[in-house]
């Protein structure tokens, strides 16, 4: 085999050109693809690695949209009637409303949730949910008007930097900061600030009324099971089961997962298309290096090569080049690859996109380039050993 | 007989047109000879070292080489012949111009599944054999003429077959380089291989002990001189 590769690098070196030419085509095939790839993969480690964190404990129960306004609305008995379920540990009831925020004289629109503070801990905290106090203290029974606030809050929405002890003056009134979480990565949880969930809805008029009811389980209970009485138990108290969602993490998660799926074969379906080009490229010059070296080609045979052996001959050169591209295109695709990481995490916030080169992606590169170049050698290197050595010495 | 050929007829096919090259030869080439083939341009001298050199079978009638009959052989059985059994020498060279003169040598004995050290080796004794011994990483471009075809002669040695066929060897050669290129072939049939050349210089073909003319397709005439 050794000897058709230096026979193969003799070959294709000797017309430099033509076959970087027919290299490149492969080189941007396999470069898009790898980097196309990579964004979804990253994609799919980077929740991979929220769900991890996050734990499977969770069941989400949100209100199901409809027309633009929820189609029912849950309320504090809702979610008491949903801790009572069989392996429910406990509910954190939330408000989550965008409000008119006020520190000094800037007034800004902010995410903020409204929380049980005796549970807030329970919650979110704990390395779950990656949320981790940079300064000060978690919200604690009793706080009434305090607030603690994610990192963008506190050093990106105001021109001037929200410290522990600073007042924020939300529809008016005045909270005082207890805390601020470190950076997550998640552009959500980050511009948001955590409060007092009675407080919060009294100023906001919402009376009893939550957005979002997240349920933890017991240890060892069946999550599906819970996810399942909890579903029922909302459905006589709402009468449909149409108008809520009860999610756990992982359904969560792969709803997500599924979305970058579909970005992932998009976008690796349009790099396919210039992988397809490639490979036609190494296909048209293997087609013109055989009517070239048809002489050659008579020159083997009168030699004494094999039909066999003159096809092993054209399709290493195929091969190669097919492969010589592969392995250049990956690196290239892995540059571009971390360019996207650098930019994005720049430009759009860090967890926003993220792209992965995972050894998989890189194996399944190079034999598929492998692949396309050997399919592409095929018919080029069949004319080959049909040659009739007589006439092929003729040429 | 190393080759044998019993009435054989080759007919081209041009488009619709038949056209016979060879019209029932006959022929019989001992082991060890030195023969020489002539006839005008188009009386079927290339077809008939074709056949013997097995690059191409016959229309019809047998053609034996080493005691089989090549129209029975199949294209890989054919190949394995070729290079086992005979080494072509060709007007225009037939060298491939990307590879060195020792890797050209070579080239025969890696078909023939030689290890790359062994074929190496003997590449480089047989360009030495052909006074080519420090010329051995030249390219075809960087020798002459001559040059040239003393590397096709060590290549057409490389597997030790027992035919050497030369077809219009000394044709792109001036004078000087084409006598030492016959004198290097008949060396090697003073060597023991049969050697057979097709030419169409009377000069060259008389050298040879048995001397076959060719014409329109018939071996018209064959000359045999007894006591060489």
């Amino acid at each position: 085999m050794l000897d058709y590769i230096l026979f193969s690098v003799k070959n294709l070196s000797h017309h430099k050109v033509r076959s970087f030419l027919t290299l490149l085509g492969v080189i941007i095939g396999i470069m898009a693809v790898v980097s196309m790839i990579s964004i979804g993969s990253g994609m799919k480690a980077a929740l991979k690695e929220q769900l991890e964190q996050l734990g499977s404990d969770k069941i989400f129960i949100i209100p199901r949209l409809a027309y633009g306004t929820a189609a029912t609305t849950l309320t504090d008995e809702d979610a008491d009637a949903i801790e009572r379920v069989a392996g429910v540990a406990f509910v954190s009831p939330l408000y989550s409303v965008a409000g008119d925020v006020g520190f000094r004289n800037e007034r800004r629109i902010v995410k903020i949730y409204g929380i049980d503070p005796e549970k807030a801990e329970a919650t979110f905290g704990g390395g779950a949910s990656g949320y981790r106090l940079l300064k000060g203290r978690w919200l604690q029974r009793g706080d009434r008007y305090k607030v603690v606030v994610g990192y963008g809050v506190a050093s990106d929405v105001f021109s001037r930097d929200v410290n522990v002890g600073n007042t924020l003056k939300i529809h008016g009134v005045g909270f005082e900061v207890v805390g601020v979480f470190k950076k997550t990565g998640d552009r959500e949880k980050d511009y948001t600030i955590y409060t007092n969930l009675d407080t919060i809805r009294d100023i906001f008029g919402a009376g009893n009324k939550v957005t979002l009811i997240i349920a933890r389980i017991d240890k060892g209970a069946d999550i599906d099971d819970v996810r399942l009485r909890i579903e029922n138990e909302l459905e006589k108290r709402k009468g449909s089961k149409e108008n809520f969602f009860v999610m756990t993490q992982k359904e969560i998660i792969e709803r997500v997962g599924e979305a970058y799926r579909v970005v992932q074969v998009v976008f690796g379906g349009l790099a396919a298309v210039s992988l397809i080009v490639g490979a036609i490229g190494i296909a048209n010059t293997m087609i013109m290096n055989v009517t070239e070296r048809t002489r050659e080609i008579g020159i083997l045979k009168a030699t004494g090569a094999s039909n066999a052996q003159v096809m092993k001959i054209f399709l290493t050169d195929a091969a190669f080049l097919g492969l010589a591209g592969g392995c250049i295109g990956v690196a290239m695709g892995y540059l571009i690859s971390l360019a996207i990481n650098t930019a994005a995490a720049r430009y759009l916030g860090e967890g926003v996109l993220t792209t992965a080169v995972t050894p998989e992606l890189v194996l399944f590169a190079l034999i598929f380039s492998l692949v396309i170049g050997v399919v592409a050698g095929l018919y080029p290197a069949y004319r080959a050993l049909r040659l009739n050595p007589v006439e092929a010495l003729r040429a | 007989m190393v080759i044998r050929l019993e009435n054989v007829v080759k007919i081209y096919r041009l488009g619709k047109v038949e056209v016979p090259a060879l019209r029932g030869v006959n022929l019989e080439i001992p082991k060890g000879e030195y023969a020489s083939i002539m006839g005008p341009s188009g009386s079927g001298k290339s077809t008939l070292m074709n056949l013997i050199g097995a690059l191409d079978r016959p229309t019809s009638g047998k053609v034996y080489i080493d005691g089989v009959d090549i129209a029975k052989l199949n294209d890989e059985r054919l190949a394995m012949l070729r290079r086992k059994k005979i080494g072509f020498v060709f007007q225009q060279f037939n060298l491939i111009n990307k590879l060195t003169a020792l890797e050209n040598v070579a080239l025969p004995m890696w078909f023939a599944g030689v290890s790359r050290a062994a074929r190496m080796r003997r590449a480089k004794e047989l360009l030495e054999l052909v006074g080519l011994g420090e010329r051995l990483h030249h390219k075809p471009a960087e020798l002459s003429g001559g040059e040239r075809q003393r590397v096709a002669i060590a290549r057409a040695l490389a597997n030790d077959p027992e035919i050497i066929l030369a077809d219009e060897p000394t044709g792109n050669l001036d004078t000087a380089s084409g006598m030492v290129v016959i004198e290097l072939l008949e060396k090697l049939n003073k060597l023991g291989k049969t050697l057979v050349v097709v030419t169409h210089d009377p000069d060259f073909g008389k050298r040879a002990r048995m001397r076959v003319k060719l014409r329109d397709g018939i071996v018209r005439e064959i000359e045999r001189d007894e006591n060489a």
